[in-house]
């Protein structure tokens, strides 16, 4: 999961000016964390959706994403 | 008792306003009808024109479905039978999205839709009523313009389909639409006569107090624009006073927050719908920038390449900008800038036939001193450039319409608009830039651009209605709407009130990009010499009946300067941005290793004697420098030619170390445990370099706030950081040439490695940094506390040099707290001064006598891994009696980044003296060998030549002929010679 979200996932968000780090996998849970653009997006929801989806098709598998924002403390949008 | 702040819960009269107004829009269109046939493909870019889907099959594409993905383009297509009774009728096609489209009918471009428009006119350029729609969207997560509020809101990777729709305008609604987007803005912006604002709020609400917005019939709508006609457009009590001029333009960075691929069609939708505005309005003209845009649509979009050739033709569609895309103003050196002109020139003028007589570069970081003389032999009159009114932090810069001296006494006229680039044509915009323009006794009008951009969009049917409605608001300057050139001839050509700024163009923010993206800057100094040798070396074997490979230097060259963007080679850009460019560089390095080509024997592409310790990679050497094998030699090579060179066996003996202490045969150095000098004593000119922390490494908490990548705050000394010494300095090892010292530092994140040379028949002490970087924003400079009394630094532009004061007697100085330089500095008094020579490290402070190098950044907006990972580097410090000039420190730094090449090749270039010989290339046309030749310590000389040549300007035109020629201070001379050189 950790080499499909670097080397599928993370360049298409990468595209966006977004960043995205696998950080663990528990079960069908699997944690990530968004920086760049991401972190701030208000639809972010949907870009997470997304992943799921991709994952379903590509790996077969049923997964629930959970993305944490790390959002630098000055950037004001 | 606490306060309780009365909050009025009643609706002021501007609010009512607004309301209505709202309303209002929901009855732009007459008629709306469903196109329900869509079907989408989704795709990534992989590069320009190439695309890699996620699906073999189109799926169906319904109104509240989502569609883009990341990085992603979308291919969309319809079939749609148009209503019987709207053939032969004005219809439009409508879509809101927050994404960017390039929208295909029946086989015509007929417009591009973005957040700043969701309507494209059809009826004017589809026969038939069958319909067939081929929409390629791309989503990119930055808007055009997110100082569009709209566009912000909705940003993101993954859109919601919000439906696509035959539509039929209604103009009375549409105009009085743009009545009240002109009259609201102008109420409401608090810049004009309260008084007139007072008026419109009255009389608007009278005006709409006409219509019943439960019933919206046409004929109270035109009775409201009648109303408003009579009572406010015929009002002409309220005098507004100064006269601007009105230039559309679309700021367009061909990478960003997108890939240099994703321009292609950033542009393409912003020059088709530019050539549809032009349709519409018969007066509209609109400025566009940067050959290499142009090039694209030429290359993927020639049926609207086509099209845009006889708006050109009519003088309509204006290219401005005379270099090839709008480049960093600070690092590229002189060559550069004046490939830029070269080559954006020469395409303008083989497919437009025009030389642009302007440069535009509206987004530009600052402005080096040489360009004036570059944009003047390169045919370019005037300047515009926006940032130094708009960004500086400190000082007000003094001038909008001016003259702007370089260098060497070269005048250009000079434009820093008073305000944004980037402006949606509202009154209350226009206004501001009068009231801040600085120059209204002497400069004429004032220049003020509209139009979306950053990733292009440009100009708006809005924006022109607007603009078309300026003349009926008295309270309003003058305005005319006119082209880029001729905005500048009419104010600034025999304008002999115009004051003169001799100096830099310095930007006060963005002090950050002279350094962030370490590797960029390394890469593009080295290439550039690279390309400088390349040609050389090709035009001294035409003579050996080689073919000189003009198509692929050519080819080489362009691709240099695209990634000497201004949002690239900063390093103001997202993660891609910064592979590609890596990639590009790799490629171009390889491809200039073929063409440089090797030899039996080393040859001195300098025009001067190489005399310095150089460094020869070697693979049975001894030394190890940024990852290499070699040895340090003194070359003893004449200018332009050939010798060899080998490895001397001596012993050590040179150095003795004892403890901190070492001696050498120029120095008694003392050193503290992190490797900075306690004392640097020099045997021969009997004096101590020291004087404070020298060659100490700092580290400091970089935050510059949102613009990360950018700048640099003066504050960051405030809050340096601990870089603990890890392993203390130390002797590793010495040869008959050279002798090394080693201190790790380290955090807990981060190892940094110093490696300090000092050598047996060589001054210079050279410093290798040797680093794995993973932190977050910190900076690391290398301080240089020198022993002498200077009040100015001297800095290297590539083309001459420029004096900074390193007091901080005004703000002017306080606010050059960090300056861009090139391969040197220099801080001396009358006897003897200390020069730091890098290869590829931009950004230097100096502050009374002490000077930083910076070292390396590590931002995280745009990109949050910059800087990250492996570094490797090198400088060298350099001690010398006189003055920075009288101790040739410019040769030195030659010799320091340009290699020797091994090549067998001979020259028979005559002495051009005291000159540098910038530049050695076949001509554009194939038919002389073009030389360019540079003064850069600030003298004045002749030199004569064994023959007649004919003298050039930048573009390769003939503009003489001479056997003789007198140059003075930082002059920079193009001839000609016969192919036998």
């Amino acid at each position: 999961m950790e080499e499909y979200i670097n080397e599928y996932i993370r360049p298409r968000l990468q595209g966006d000016g977004g960043e995205i780090t696998f950080l663990k996998q528990e079960g069908n849970e699997v944690t990530v964390l968004l920086q760049g653009e991401c972190s701030k997006c208000l639809i972010l929801d949907r870009c997470l959706k997304w992943i799921e989806q991709r994952i379903e098709v590509d790996r077969n598998e049923k997964v629930k994403i959970i993305g944490i924002r790390k959002k630098p403390y000055f950037q004001d949008v | 008792m606490a306060h309780i702040k009365v909050v009025r819960r009643s609706m002021r009269p501007e609010e009512w306003i607004n309301l209505r107004f709202g309303w209002l829009k929901r009855y732009i269109y007459k008629e709306k009808h469903e196109i329900d046939t869509f079907v989408i493909k989704d795709a990534r870019q992989v590069s320009e024109m190439n695309f890699e889907f996620y699906d073999d099959e189109f799926r169906a594409l319904k109104k509240g479905d989502m569609y883009f993905t990341p990085d992603g383009t979308a291919f969309i297509e319809a079939d749609y039978e148009l209503p019987a009774h709207l053939e032969g009728k004005e219809f439009c096609f409508a879509l809101k999205t927050a994404a960017e489209m390039i929208v295909k009918v029946n086989g015509v471009y007929v417009g591009g839709i973005d957040p700043n428009r969701e309507r494209i006119n059809l009826s004017d350029y589809v026969e038939g009523k069958r319909l067939h729609f081929e929409i390629m969207g791309y989503n990119r997560s930055k808007p055009d313009d997110e100082r569009n509020p709209e566009s912000l809101s909705v940003r993101g990777c993954r859109q919601i389909f919000e439906g696509g729709y035959i539509a039929v305008v209604n103009k009375a609604v549409q105009s009085l639409v743009y009545d009240l987007e002109l009259l609201t803005d102008a109420a409401l912006s608090e810049v004009f006569n309260e008084d007139f604002s007072a008026l419109v709020i009255r009389e608007l609400d009278a005006a709409l107090n006409l219509i019943d917005f439960d019933d919206v019939r046409d004929e109270d709508v035109r009775a409201a624009s009648e109303y408003i006609d009579k009572n406010i457009f015929s009002n002409k009590e309220y005098k507004g006073s100064g006269s601007v001029a009105l230039v559309a333009h679309s700021h367009l960075d061909i990478a960003y927050y997108w890939r240099r691929i994703h321009a292609v069609q950033k542009n393409l939708r912003t020059v088709l719908i530019q050539l549809r505005l032009m349709d519409k309005y018969r007066d509209f003209k609109y400025a566009h920038t940067q050959a290499y845009t142009y090039e694209t649509v030429e290359k993927y979009y020639p049926e609207i390449f086509e099209e845009l050739k006889k708006r050109i033709a009519e003088g309509r569609f204006e290219p401005v900008g005379a270099m090839y895309v709008e480049p960093d103003c600070n690092i590229p050196s002189c060559e550069s800038l004046i490939r830029q002109c070269l080559y954006g020139q020469s395409y303008f003028r083989e497919k437009f036939g025009l030389t642009v007589n302007n440069c535009w570069l509206p987004d530009v970081f600052g402005n080096s001193w040489i360009l004036p003389q570059i944009l003047k032999k390169s045919g370019v009159d005037y300047f515009v450039s926006n940032k130094m009114s708009t960004w500086n932090d400190t000082n007000r810069f003094p001038h909008n319409n001016f003259i702007w001296r370089g260098i060497d006494g070269s005048e250009v006229y000079a434009c820093v608009p008073p305000t944004h680039f980037i402006s949606w044509n509202m009154p209350s915009q226009v206004q501001e830039n009068w009231e801040a323009y600085q120059d209204k006794n002497e400069g004429g009008q004032t220049l003020q651009m509209f139009g979306y951009g950053d990733g292009g969009s440009g100009a708006t049917e809005e924006m022109i209605e607007l603009m078309h409605r300026f003349e009926k608001l008295s309270v309003m300057p003058e305005t005319e709407h006119t082209t880029g050139s001729e905005f500048l001839k009419k104010n600034f050509e025999s304008n002999d009130k115009l004051a003169t700024w001799d100096g830099e163009l310095y930007l006060e923010m963005h002090r950050g990009t002279f350094t962030t993206k370490s590797k960029l800057k390394e890469y593009n100094r080295r290439l550039e010499f690279m390309l400088r040798d390349a040609e050389l070396l090709s035009v001294l074997r035409i003579k050996k009946g080689e073919a000189y490979p003009a198509e692929k230097i050519r080819e080489i060259y362009k691709k240099l300067l695209i990634n000497q963007f201004h949002d690239i080679l900063p390093g103001s850009h997202i993660t891609p941005v910064y592979r590609d460019a890596i990639a590009d560089y790799e490629e171009i390095e390889k491809e200039l290793c073929t063409i440089i080509g090797t030899g039996s024997e080393y040859f001195n592409t300098l025009n001067f004697k190489r005399k310095n310790l150089t460094f020869i990679p070697d693979e049975n050497g001894e030394v190890i420098r940024r990852g290499e094998k070699g040895y340090y030699a003194i070359p003893d090579i004449d200018a332009l030619s050939s010798g060899k060179i080998s490895a001397k066996n001596a012993a050590a003996d040179w150095i003795s170390v004892n403890g901190y202490n070492v001696e050498t045969p120029f120095y008694s150095a003392e050193f503290a445990a992190d490797g900075s000098f306690v004392s640097l004593r020099d045997k021969s000119l009997c004096r101590e370099w020291v004087n404070g922390d020298f060659n100490k490494l700092k580290m400091y908490h970089d935050t510059p706030g949102n613009y990360d990548a950018w700048d640099i705050l003066p504050n960051y000394k405030d809050r340096p950081c601990e870089f603990t010494v890890k392993k203390p300095v130390e002797f590793v090892k010495a040869d008959g040439e050279c002798a090394e010292f080693s201190v790790i530092f380290a955090t807990e994140k981060s190892e940094w490695q110093m490696i300090i040379r000092f050598f047996r028949q060589a001054r210079g002490i050279e410093v290798e940094h040797i680093v794995d970087w993973n932190e977050k924003h910190k900076l690391v400079k290398a301080e240089y506390g020198c022993n002498v009394l200077s009040r100015e630094l001297i800095c290297d532009t590539s083309a001459g040099i420029i004096r900074r004061e390193t007091h901080r007697n005004t703000s002017w100085q306080q606010a050059r707290f960090e300056v861009c330089h090139h391969k040197w500095c220099d801080m001396a008094e009358h006897g003897g001064g200390v020069a730091l020579i890098n290869q590829g490290k931009y950004g230097v402070s100096a502050e009374n006598n002490v000077m930083a190098l910076s070292l390396l950044r590590s931002t995280i907006r745009p990109d949050p891994t910059s800087d990250m990972g492996e570094h490797d580097f090198c400088y060298m410090i350099y001690p010398h009696a006189g003055d920075a000039v009288s101790a040739e420190i410019n040769k030195k730094a030659f010799e320091y980044n340009i290699p020797l090449r091994k090549a067998d090749v001979t020259a028979n270039l005559p002495d051009f003296g005291a000159l540098w010989l910038q530049s050695v290339k076949l001509s554009e046309n194939g038919k002389k060998i073009v030389v360019r030749l540079c003064e850069q310590n600030g003298e004045r000389g002749a030199i004569t030549l064994p023959e007649e040549v004919e003298v050039l300007n930048m573009l390769e035109d003939e503009i003489g002929k001479t056997d003789r020629i007198e140059y003075s201070p930082f002059e920079i001379i193009t001839i000609a010679m016969n192919k036998e050189c």
